[in-house]
């Protein structure tokens, strides 16, 4: 009685106002959200466990099991450490379908709401003796430090701050699977003050009471073995039994639930708790011993204040009461703040629910909330109601084993659910009732009315008789439950909504969808149909929610999105109102199509979106066939042709990236949808194709994007095989190059016939040709008139060019070679182009271009007159062609060592980059059609080459702004050689 | 995965030979420290394992 009542009261309403405080800062983001939502916090609020029972409850089992109180703790540790194969599961069923709870996580698994509503029955009953536990010590601790005659009355005012301090800040929202900040940096706060207070305690024991680790060492050794006389030490069984129950206790105990998978954070966070709970919880359970040991060495044998309340044993100093005061009441608080949370929202989903549907409210969501908020006022009154009646007649392990008993009865359910998809709900409730009926009748009555427990030892175990109730009850009931889980499973029919909800759970399983159309052909239609069970503004609500939450758009219509809607929607009220209910109503207004005579076939999109996630669990076997369905998959995508693929209902399953690309269309925005929703023009393209008895469409022409395409279809059938999945493949190819390159094929075989007619015109005009020049040297014998003479020798000049031309353009015909019989000889390239340029001016056009011949008369060149002749004319006649009105045409020679450069000089237009490339090419023009055949830069060029020499293009000429300079280089000495010198046709 | 069995390996063999723990209580020339020990010790290969997890399943 070392403080006054006032003073505690101040000290405890004073730390709970704190935490008022700081929740309303992290609320309002005072706290930034970086440090809120730190993983560490979520760890740190993983400290719930540390109830009372850590800071008192440890105390009194050491001082009367020695080591054996560690069980506490290295039991939750080593669930934590399974956190991969055990925890994570869990987490994502719990977070896949927003199941809040143990309870609406068995409702789920089992398909059942009467599962639910047992299970919610077994917390109720098992948390209220904990709850009591977490009173009792606040009563114990005031009565303590102030000898008040009324302790409980004070604990009552602690626990209407706590019931309102988990309405303010937990009860919020309607949705119960949504992550609390406030309330988890609460709980992480109350984890670092009862850890720093129970450190402080250890340290001034260890330190304060005894001189050091190596006093206690030698007083351990030494005088203290008497005082470690009473200690029973804990027979493996016994101990390996209560390690069994506290690690069920770190997953089905609700308050653990709420933290671990509804307030949920990554998967990744809740891996990093497998070491950083365990550690927590070290340094949690270090202090106990030091402590205990510490108030023994003062003299306390447990006949005083009791084991459970040595902290305060260790000093009359106000500060060191204070602090043990506040490790308990941060631990209480804590522990009844989440199981209040926790079993309000089972209370509500499983037992309100179930029985007053929620039906069309004004406003359902305020009446949920409500309801929860009422719920939780009553969960920590009944604590307390439950410590005044019956827990102040027990001790604190006694309370605390009767709950982790009662929790334990869940323990072969959940790991039926997770690694047994052959369990069902019968044999879930048969076990369940029975292990419970065994709990009650054992433990129950010793704690109610302080009689005997009803315990029967089934033949062959009497030996154990004798032993303590807690371990009998435990081995028995829990036999007794897994016994009946199984036999009546095997012997009991399950149901295919069982088997479905058993798929999903099971750690091995991949969840299987069937790919069933729904009535609901649009979200609209979503809309109306949930209105007639929640109302309009909530139907309007929810859809609208869960088609944020997916990502879709609100037009959506496709039947895979629709079946992930409806499942969302599914999973949103199962986290309002619990999987019961929500089953309820998403089976009866958004239903299944049935009876139509669709197959029911694998989702297949789906199970490979969940292969996905699961990549890394898979092991073995399983991991070699998913790299290989990687690889094939992986194929199909990057396959650089079109494929998309349909399911025998016409649903589209695959649209690979090939056909992404060619469509514009991303995959992920078809897939799913039926054939004729697609855009156009692909619903009619591949209409036709599926339902065209041939199996290929050759160069469909559409359009796309202001361009005419040409697209081959070939489909193959897919036979449903072993494992049913039946359906076509079409494979989509782009010709529309090949369908450009066969139009170009057809003008180039045009105009190799119009040079095959040209050589049928060039010899039937080569004989009037001839005539005409025979008349003309006729008529130079018959008249000395000059001026006849003149045009008659200007006729033969003009027949002999004409059959020249003529026999070119016969060559060309003949792939570029000209006709051989023309000799070398030295050609003054200024008299060639003195000619060309007579020639030139033959022609009508082009009469207002100057034209300049700077050639030097020599040197002359080695070459054939004629075809350098025809050089000139054709690049005269560009050089005209590309000029203007009052343009000048330069030509002149520059001699170097062995050659002659000829230049070709206009101040054209010039010639387009585009063309320059393929300048030489045949059919190549920058000319208007009609106007030029595209052979002449060819012809040059091929002339070129024959006479070994080469071409430059300038295009405008160095110094000049615009125009063309054409420059030829032409060898000086040069044997004629046989023609080896081909144009080379890569140009 | 392959982590995931040395965990349960890990936990499984832990639950057996736990019982061990218990022993040192307050016995002479045991350190009063060593259940506490031998649990840092495995919090430590707890870490570890997790590190190796993270590494093998990137």
């Amino acid at each position: 009685m070392t403080l006054s009542l006032s003073a505690v009261m101040l000290l405890g309403l004073g730390y709970l106002g704190l935490l008022f405080v700081g929740a309303l800062a992290v609320e309002r983001g005072w706290v930034p959200v970086r440090l809120s939502r730190h993983p560490a916090v979520y760890i740190l609020a993983l400290g719930v466990y540390a109830s009372a029972w850590a800071t008192y409850g440890s105390l009194e089992l050491a001082g009367r099991v020695g080591f054996g109180y560690l069980a506490y703790y290295l039991g939750v540790a080593g669930a934590f450490l399974l956190a991969p194969v055990l925890l994570v599961p869990i987490q994502r069923l719990s977070r896949a379908y927003q199941l809040a709870s143990l309870a609406d996580l068995f409702a789920f698994r089992f398909r059942s709401r009467w599962v639910g509503s047992l299970v919610t029955l077994i917390s109720l009953l098992a948390v209220l003796p904990l709850l009591a536990l977490q009173v009792q010590t606040l009563g114990d601790t005031i009565f303590l430090m102030t000898g008040t005659g009324t302790p409980s009355l004070f604990a009552l005012a602690f626990c209407v701050m706590i019931a309102l301090f988990a309405i303010a800040f937990g009860a919020r929202h309607a949705r119960l699977h949504a992550r609390h900040d406030t309330l988890l940096a609460t709980i992480a706060v109350e984890s670092l003050v009862k850890l720093a207070a129970m450190l402080v305690l250890g340290a001034y024991a260890l330190f304060v009471v005894f001189d050091g680790p190596v006093d206690l060492q030698a007083w351990l050794d030494g005088p203290g073995r008497s005082a470690q006389a009473g200690i029973e030490q804990l027979d493996p069984t016994r101990w390996r039994t209560l390690l069994l129950l506290f690690f069920a206790a770190a997953f089905l105990m609700p308050h653990m639930f709420h933290v671990a998978f509804a307030e949920t954070l990554s998967r990744r966070t809740l891996l990093q708790a497998a070491w950083a709970l365990p550690l927590f919880l070290l340094l949690m359970a270090i202090p106990i011993p030091l402590i205990l040991w510490g108030a023994q060495r003062l003299g306390e044998d447990g006949t005083g204040i009791g084991e459970a309340y040595y902290a305060f044993a260790l000093s009359d100093a106000a500060w060191l009461q204070g602090t043990a005061f506040i490790a308990g009441l941060a631990a209480a608080s804590g522990t009844m703040i989440i199981i209040s949370l926790a079993l309000s929202g089972m209370i509500l989903n499983h037992l309100v629910l179930v029985a007053l549907p929620p039906g069309k409210k004004l406003d359902l969501y305020r009446w949920l909330r409500w309801l929860r908020q009422g719920l939780i006022a009553a969960v920590v009154l009944g604590g307390w109601l439950f410590y005044r009646l019956v827990g102040v007649k027990h001790d604190l392990t006694t309370l605390g084993l009767v709950a982790f008993v009662g929790m334990a009865q869940c323990l072969p359910g959940m790991l039926a659910l997770l690694y047994w998809p052959g369990a069902n709900r019968k044999g879930m409730v048969s076990g369940l009732i029975v292990g419970s009926l065994i709990w009650l009748l054992g433990l129950w009555p010793p704690l109610l009315a302080a009689f005997p427990g009803l315990i029967l030892l089934p033949p062959g175990l009497e030996g154990i008789d004798g032993q303590a109730p807690w371990y009998l009850v435990t081995l028995v009931s829990l036999t007794a439950n897994i016994l009946t889980l199984i036999l009546v499973s095997l012997a009991t029919h399950t149901s295919a909504g069982e088997r479905a909800a058993a798929e999903a759970c099971s750690v091995d399983a991949v969840i299987r969808p069937k790919r069933l159309p729904l009535i609901a052909a649009n979200s609209e239609e979503f809309k109306q149909q949930l209105a007639r069970a929640l109302g309009e503004n909530i139907a309007e609500r929810e859809v609208d929610c869960a088609l944020m939450d997916l990502s879709l758009s609100p037009r959506e219509s496709r039947p895979y999105a629709l079946r992930r809607l409806r499942d969302r929607i599914q999973a949103n009220l199962s986290g309002r109102m619990g999987p019961s209910v929500a089953q309820d109503i998403v089976d009866r207004f958004l239903p299944y199509r049935r009876g139509d005579g669709m197959a029911a076939t694998e989702d297949i999109h789906f199970v490979e979106s969940r292969l996905e996630a699961y990549r890394t669990r898979l092991t073995g076997l399983a991991r070699e066939l998913d790299g290989l369905r990687r690889y094939h998959r992986r194929t199909l995508a990057r396959l650089p042709v079109g494929l998309c693929a349909f399911g025998d209902d016409g649903e589209l399953l695959m649209w690979n990236d090939a056909l992404a690309a060619l469509t514009g269309i991303d995959g992920d925005s078809v897939i799913g949808a039926r054939r004729d929703n697609l855009p156009a023009p692909w619903a009619e393209l591949l209409g036709r194709i599926l339902t065209a008895p041939h199996s290929r469409l050759y160069k469909q022409p559409i359009e796309l994007a202001g361009e005419l395409r040409h697209l081959t279809l070939h489909k193959a059938e897919l036979d449903a095989g072993e494992d049913g999945h039946g359906g076509k493949v079409v494979l989509i190819e782009d010709h529309s190059e090949m369908k450009w390159l066969e139009d170009e094929l057809v003008h180039a075989a045009r105009l190799a016939s119009i040079g095959q007619l040209a050589a049928g015109v060039a010899h039937e005009i080569g004989n009037p040709v001839t005539g005409i020049s025979s008349l003309a040297q006729n008529l130079r014998y018959d008249t000395d008139d000059p001026r006849i003479l003149e045009t008659a020798s200007q006729i033969q000049q003009l027949t002999q060019r004409v059959s020249r031309i003529v026999a070119s353009l016969v060559g060309f015909a003949h792939g570029g070679r000209h006709v051989s019989g023309h000799t070398l000889s030295a050609v003054s390239m200024a008299d060639i182009t003195d000619e060309a340029l007579h020639l030139i001016h033959l022609a009508r056009s082009g009469e207002d271009v100057a034209f300049e011949n700077r050639c030097l008369a020599e040197p002359k060149v080695q070459g054939d007159a004629q075809r350098l002749l025809q050089v000139m004319v054709n690049l005269l006649g560009n050089a005209r062609d590309a000029s203007g009105a009052g343009d000048r045409v330069t030509i002149e020679t520059e001699p170097t060592g062995d050659g002659l450069w000829v230049s070709v000089v206009d101040e054209g237009e010039g010639i387009d980059d585009s063309v320059r490339d393929h300048l030489f090419e045949p059919f190549t023009t920058t000319k208007p059609p009609g106007e030029g055949t595209g052979l002449g830069m060819a012809l040059v060029y091929s002339i070129i080459a024959e006479h070994d020499g080469k071409i430059d293009i300038d295009s405008p000429p160095p110094g000049q702004a615009k125009g063309t300079r054409v420059r030829l280089w032409l060898p000086l000495n040069r044997q004629e050689v046989a023609h080896a010198n081909e144009p080379d046709s890569d140009r | 995965m392959y982590v995931y069995r040395i965990m349960l390996l890990l936990v499984f063999g832990g639950y057996l030979l736990s019982p061990l723990l218990m022993s040192g209580w307050a016995s002479p020339g045991v350190a009063w420290y060593r259940p506490f020990a031998i649990w840092g010790v495995l919090i430590a290969l707890t870490l570890w394992l997790e590190q190796k997890r993270r590494l093998d399943e990137r």
